[in-house]
């Protein structure tokens, strides 16, 4: 097992630094720079030494190792947008609203999906299932600027039950909590389905029926347990997708969150921030592939023995 | 005798095909979503027999903002532009950005899935590991860095969405040819002398005929939603072309008082993406009924 989580965890690293060079280098190659005349109108001596100040005026490569020296010192620099602050105190600031409400959506939406994945899985081929497959097409496909909107214009605009945009008051919370948990639900509603009907249909579950045990203990005791290994692989990836959905939710809702920093950093040329935000999230897809390949070999023996697959 | 010898005859004539279309036929949700979507391509191949204006005219500067009636089926917008033909010009782009895109993914994907699969080995690791970094990146984000590289525009994002879509096309072929590699007619072929090339293009490529159709269709609605997320977000085709991730982002200001403004970009951008994953998922339990429901 050693080995492998070892393999593992090299590879990740690979990647990970991978990543991170071509991110600073697709950066770095935008045309135009944090201090140009539209942005900033500064005299030609003081950009030159703001430029030296941030250190832009050395030539990339060293620009990167320095960059990846502090990262890995956990020193992310400081916005350009916000000068007063760290990376990591800005980005601890602007989490908390894109976690709450990205983590309730996916809290609320997750249960929700596995208990509709649950009903299609035991009434297969009914109006439930039916209901229920429609339900996570329409959430696995539609975009997430649209569903928002479709939420404003329904409970803001015409019913005018719901606030449609705001922070702080957890009324405002309901709506973009809304639009979050479409995705997991409908995720896991397929997912659900799919692995329960895969679990259903083996042999084991037949001779649990002949020995007599009651539906509810087969369902719930016996498949509930052995259909929940890919619904807790797909947990993480899903948990860090609300951060990039952040970014339609937050501009629709208003909510003062990560979202707009992923566009504002890149339009402002903000490199520190940029990168530490594209870090971020390579960096928790990492860790989550990583988990739920150790899930799996921990489950699945033929994985870590064989190694090539 | 021979009437009776005809319909013996012709049964075992049908082919998989017949059986993938029967399969096809009674899905109804596929159906549905296949109708819809061959009415929206007819709408946009014939934009400008539908609407006789042109989709950038400022022709009704004077009813700016006016709401849906007889002559403006969908209203006008705050320029003064005739909605409904925005509307169906924005189909136009969609459309096409989803189709172009999803051939490039096949294009890119097919050889590289096949050689991958055909040769293992280094190659197949050096494929594999290009596409773990595909996989630790969101599309989105790294088409939001690209866009801004590129600056936008309408054949850059049909290469952002073909950059992103040929991972699934390529992954899906090289399963299929692995799995085929070992077959006795891929042996025979390889004893009787062919090429790795002829068999790959023989043999292995038109066995991989369904999921390719399936990759095709799938990377469709996906390329049309990276294209409307990224024109919401003001870097993807710029104004003023029509496109729906645009209008529905200047919706979002105008949505309290001109309801109009929202609802039918919203509402064509859904209807599309949802045509045409229906009509995809219905296309691939229809090609392969193993993979019903995943």
């Amino acid at each position: 097992m050693l080995p492998y989580v070892l393999r593992r965890l090299l590879s990740v690293a690979v990647t990970f630094f991978v990543v991170s060079l071509i991110i600073f280098l697709m950066m770095h190659s935008i045309p135009g720079g944090p201090f140009d005349a539209n942005d900033m109108p500064v005299s030609a001596a003081v950009r030159e030494k703001l430029m030296a100040q941030l250190g832009l005026d050395q030539p990339l490569h060293v620009q990167y190792l320095r960059y990846m020296w502090g990262v890995l010192h956990f020193d992310f620099g400081v916005p350009y947008q916000s000068p007063g602050e760290t990376v990591i105190q800005l980005l601890s600031r602007a989490w908390v609203p894109s976690l709450v409400l990205g983590g309730l959506g996916v809290v609320i939406g997750a249960p929700l999906g596995i208990l509709l994945g649950m009903a299609a899985a035991l009434n297969r081929n009914t109006w439930i299932d039916y209901f229920a497959s429609t339900v996570s097409t329409i959430g696995l496909t539609i975009p997430v600027f649209v569903t928002s909107m479709l939420l404003i214009l329904v409970f803001a605009v015409w019913l005018n039950w719901l606030p449609a945009s705001g922070w702080p008051q957890p009324e405002r919370w309901i709506l973009p909590i809304a639009a979050y948990a479409a995705i997991p639900m409908a995720t896991y509603a397929r997912y659900t389905r799919s692995a329960m009907l895969d679990t259903l249909s083996r042999p084991f579950v037949t001779v649990l029926r002949a020995k007599g045990l009651s539906e509810n203990r087969i369902v719930f005791q016996h498949v509930l347990r052995n259909s929940a290994i890919p619904l807790v692989t797909v947990f993480l990836p899903m948990f860090i997708g609300t951060a990039t959905g952040s970014i339609f939710v937050e501009a629709m809702f208003r909510v003062p969150g990560l979202g707009a920093y992923f566009v504002s950093s890149i339009e402002k040329r903000d490199y520190p921030l940029e990168m530490a935000l594209m870090l971020m999230i390579t960096f928790m897809y990492c860790i989550a592939y990583l988990l739920s390949d150790i899930v799996y070999a921990l489950i699945n023996p033929r994985i870590r023995m064989g190694g090539s697959e | 005798m021979t009437e009776v010898a005809v319909p013996i005859a012709d049964l075992p004539q049908r082919s998989p095909i017949w059986f993938a279309w029967q399969r096809f036929l009674s899905n109804k949700a596929a159906v549905a979503g296949g109708l819809v979507l061959a009415v929206l391509i007819l709408m946009a191949l014939f934009a400008p027999l539908i609407t006789p204006v042109p989709p950038e005219a400022q022709l009704f500067l004077t009813e700016s903002l006016a709401f849906p009636s007889a002559q403006h089926w969908f209203g006008v917008d705050g320029l003064g532009r005739d909605f409904y033909t925005r509307i169906v010009y924005g189909a136009r782009v969609s459309l096409s950005i989803g189709f172009i895109a999803a051939a490039f993914s096949v294009v890119i994907g097919i050889p590289v899935g096949a050689l991958a699969g055909y040769f293992g080995g280094r190659l197949d690791w050096f494929v594999m590991r290009i596409i773990e970094l595909f996989s630790v990146v969101p599309p989105l984000l790294a088409a939001m860095l690209l866009g801004a590289l590129t600056r936008g525009g309408y054949f850059t994002i049909v290469l952002i969405a073909a950059l992103f879509g040929w991972v699934q096309v390529c992954l899906q072929v090289r399963a299929q040819v692995k799995a085929f590699r070992e077959r006795e007619f891929v042996r025979a072929a390889q004893a009787l002398g062919a090429s790795p090339w002829y068999i790959i293009r023989r043999h292995l490529i038109p066995n991989s005929v369904s999921p390719i159709i399936v990759g095709f269709v799938l990377a469709i609605p996906l390329a049309m939603m990276l294209e409307a997320s990224l024109s919401f977000l003001g870097i993807g085709v710029p104004p003023p072309t029509p496109t729906w991730g645009q209008m529905i982002n200047e919706g979002i200001d105008y949505m309290f008082f001109y309801w109009h403004m929202a609802v039918f970009p919203t509402a064509a951008l859904a209807i599309t993406v949802l045509a045409t994953s229906l009509f995809g998922d219905g296309l691939r339990d229809a090609l392969d009924p193993t993979l019903k429901g995943r």
